[in-house]
């Protein structure tokens, strides 16, 4: 599907030269920032910094203008105020450059007028010259694999998953959030004003290309409702689409002579269109990168019937009681464990002190040693009642009575029945008082695979989603 | 009172309907008291009494209503009440007549609208009728075209689902006669873009079948 997209995209996410127009020598300029960026990345291609600057940048010389930049240019970058976009534009064209992307701002969306009469002035020469337009007011273009980083330098590991944002400060902080939690990106773009490529374009795109395995998209709007909705039906048959609509709060419903027209918000038509086209609808930036976690992790998973374990030391209780709540409450099932399961853990905690319900607490593991408690995680994850394990550590109440190292030996223990059982295994982490050794923790579950979350209602949400697109997919 | 050169009339708008497959309650124009009696008889009794004015958008509210209606007496004073009253509401609203229909036995009331949204055009509208759906506003949307997959889908998308189902020894709605109303609907309007807006309110759903009591079509 849409597989004419790669090739002419190709130049867009593995441009063989760069050039950045608004690059200077003497003073910091956005495009100066660009070329930084790049060339530390290591990015393998053809680096130009342009510029009336002279001089040089990065130990590249810098062109003053695009004509003059010796060998072939893919792609540019473009930092300069908009007065000279459409001279930027001819110089593009010259040189048939395949893209250009408009970091410059203070077009349609600051000035409705002028700004949209210059866009559509853009667009024109851009469409004769074979040239396709990314923004203009956008960061653009994010590879990883390609080591094209973000402004700023911002680079992670290439990983499987795709994303499109309208927004480049919402963009900037998927990277960033995907950096922290191990959430590694395939390619993403910021299209910002989305006069020529938009977000179906790119979706498109994302969808034919083979690295990407799961799309995130943040939105605000479209140009083109009829094209977007098409695309994002084809596009989730192939893919799971998480989407994030931003301003759902706009004035919504039009003046209207019918019941149904007072009613249609904007927002409502919005929830609608994803619903149907098979998308999964966000509502934040956590919703969002949790959910991009769980289907990089997992990919396709059906099944809700939770069992939930708490007090790996004391603290179960109330924790597991509210662990149980967030879960039902999310839409996950936390069935019974079986009799024999429920026997075997009895023999092994004791009756006294552990909660053989699920939730189950096993805090009497703790007077029996790790091997016991050990054992008893692996009982439960065993249940053929159960599809997913949940499993809640508290490291202010687990440090103290394991120490560092049992700490240790218990995570590796979790990884080690992640990578052994065929239902997953899922960490609540709680931030709380001993926060270094938290995020040590966070960081060595999720390099081996096991998705971490900081809140069980969190993690439900997540996993009620990632059960929803999957049975959807069946049922198509 | 909202003026609008552009409202089709309920009989209008169900001859409309009508021809596209999508069952009504056929109503008739009389334009005056012997013609109401006439079309009474033919229809057989009881019948319902309506305004049909394009300037009176909400008839029962100004007294443009009468329901229940068993023999040629009570038609005739029926049609007197409803001129005299909307007259009184509303000096300046041109009044085409009356409208005359068989009163339909009640059942599960549904609403299912068309309205177009600016991004993504034409829009169905499904959701309990009545007041429920001003009160609750317990609705569900797709974007035309409206597949037999996303009709079943926004049925079932309202909280007031049960209701449908036949909640407490109500008799229960048919769904499968409520996805065939709204795949028509969808088909109804893609062959019609000048249309702007659509209510079908009430929609009286039976075990059996749906069949829209009142309509309301407004052009671009």
């Amino acid at each position: 599907m849409f597989e004419e997209k790669l090739k002419e995209f190709e130049p867009i996410f593995y441009p063989k030269s760069v050039a950045i127009v608004g690059a200077s020598a003497t003073s910091i300029k956005a495009g100066s920032l660009w070329v930084w960026a790049l060339s530390s990345a290591g990015f393998p291609g053809l680096i130009y910094p342009v510029g009336s600057s002279g001089g040089r940048i990065a130990n590249l010389e810098i062109f003053p203008n695009l004509r003059l930049v010796p060998g072939e240019v893919d792609y540019v970058i473009v930092a300069i105020p908009r007065q000279s976009v459409l001279e930027i534009l001819d110089d593009c064209v010259t040189k048939h450059a395949k893209a250009v992307q408009f970091f410059t701002a203070g077009f349609s969306e600051m000035d409705a007028q002028q700004g949209h009469k210059l866009e559509e002035q853009m667009l024109e020469k851009a469409r004769q010259g074979n040239v396709r337009i990314i923004g203009p007011n956008c960061i653009g273009v994010y590879c990883p694999e390609h080591k094209i980083p973000f402004l700023m330098g911002i680079l992670g590991e290439s990983g499987s998953v795709g994303f499109v944002s309208q927004s480049g400060g919402i963009a900037t902080k998927l990277v960033t959030t995907g950096i922290a939690r191990h959430i590694n990106y395939s390619k993403g773009v910021s299209f910002g004003n989305g006069i020529d490529l938009d977000a179906s374009d790119f979706l498109q795109y994302l969808a034919a290309d083979s690295k990407t395995k799961v799309i995130g998209a943040y939105l605000e709007g479209t140009r083109d409702g009829a094209r977007l909705f098409n695309t994002m039906k084809e596009v989730a048959k192939v893919k799971p689409l998480v989407v994030w609509k931003g301003g759902r709060t706009e004035a919504g419903a039009q003046a209207a002579m019918s019941h149904t027209g007072s009613l249609a918000s904007s927002a409502a038509i919005w929830s609608a269109m994803l619903k149907q086209a098979g998308a999964i609808e966000v509502h934040s930036l956590e919703e969002l990168t949790d959910t991009l976690l769980i289907f990089q992790q997992l990919n396709h998973w059906q099944g809700t019937s939770t069992a939930i374990i708490g007090g790996l030391a004391d603290g179960g209780g109330g924790n597991s009681v509210s662990a149980g709540d967030a879960c039902m409450e999310n839409g996950l099932r936390v069935p019974p464990l079986s009799l024999e399961t429920k026997q075997e853990l009895s023999e092994l905690l004791g009756e006294v002190g552990s909660i053989l319900r699920n939730p189950v607490d096993v805090s009497q593991a703790q007077f029996r040693g790790l091997a016991t408690l050990f054992q008893a995680i692996d009982l439960v994850a065993r249940d053929t009642v159960i599809d997913i394990v949940l499993i809640q550590e508290d490291m202010d109440i687990l440090l103290p009575i394991y120490s560092q190292k049992g700490l240790e030996e218990i995570n590796e223990f979790f990884i080690e029945l992640g990578s052994r059982q065929n239902k997953p295994i899922i960490v609540i982490l709680p931030p709380g008082s001993a926060e270094p050794e938290r995020l040590q923790i966070e960081q060595k579950l999720l390099a081996a695979s096991i998705p971490v979350f900081c809140s069980m209602e969190r993690a439900a949400k997540a996993i009620y989603k990632l059960n929803q697109y999957s049975c959807w997919q069946e049922a198509k | 009172m909202i003026k609008s050169q552009n409202l089709l009339n309920e009989v209008e708008s169900k001859e409309l309907l009508k021809k596209a497959g999508i069952p009504v309650v056929e109503a008739k124009l009389a334009q005056s008291k012997k013609e109401a009696i006439s079309i009474s008889k033919e229809m057989g009794f009881p019948v319902v009494l309506k305004i049909s004015s394009p300037d009176v958008i909400h008839k029962s509210d100004s007294g443009g209503v009468e329901l229940r209606l068993a023999n040629a007496t009570q038609v005739g004073k029926a049609y007197n009440e409803i001129i005299s009253s909307v007259k009184q509401a509303y000096p300046e609203a041109q009044i085409e007549g009356v409208s005359v229909q068989p009163m339909a036995p009640s059942g599960v009331e549904v609403i299912v609208g068309m309205s177009k949204d600016p991004q993504f055009g034409p829009v169905l509208m499904f959701g309990l009728g009545g007041i429920l759906v001003e009160v609750l506003k317990d609705v569900s949307f797709r974007i035309v075209p409206v597949t037999a997959r996303d009709a079943r889908e926004m049925i079932r998308e309202i909280k007031g689902y049960p209701i449908l189902e036949g909640y407490r020894g109500q008799k229960p709605a048919s769904i499968p006669a409520l996805e065939k109303l709204i795949v028509k609907v969808s088909q109804f309007i893609e062959k019609n873009p000048q249309i702007k807006e659509l209510d079908l309110n009430p929609i009286f759903a039976y075990p059996d079948k749906a069949i829209a009591v009142d309509a309301r079509i407004i052009l671009e």
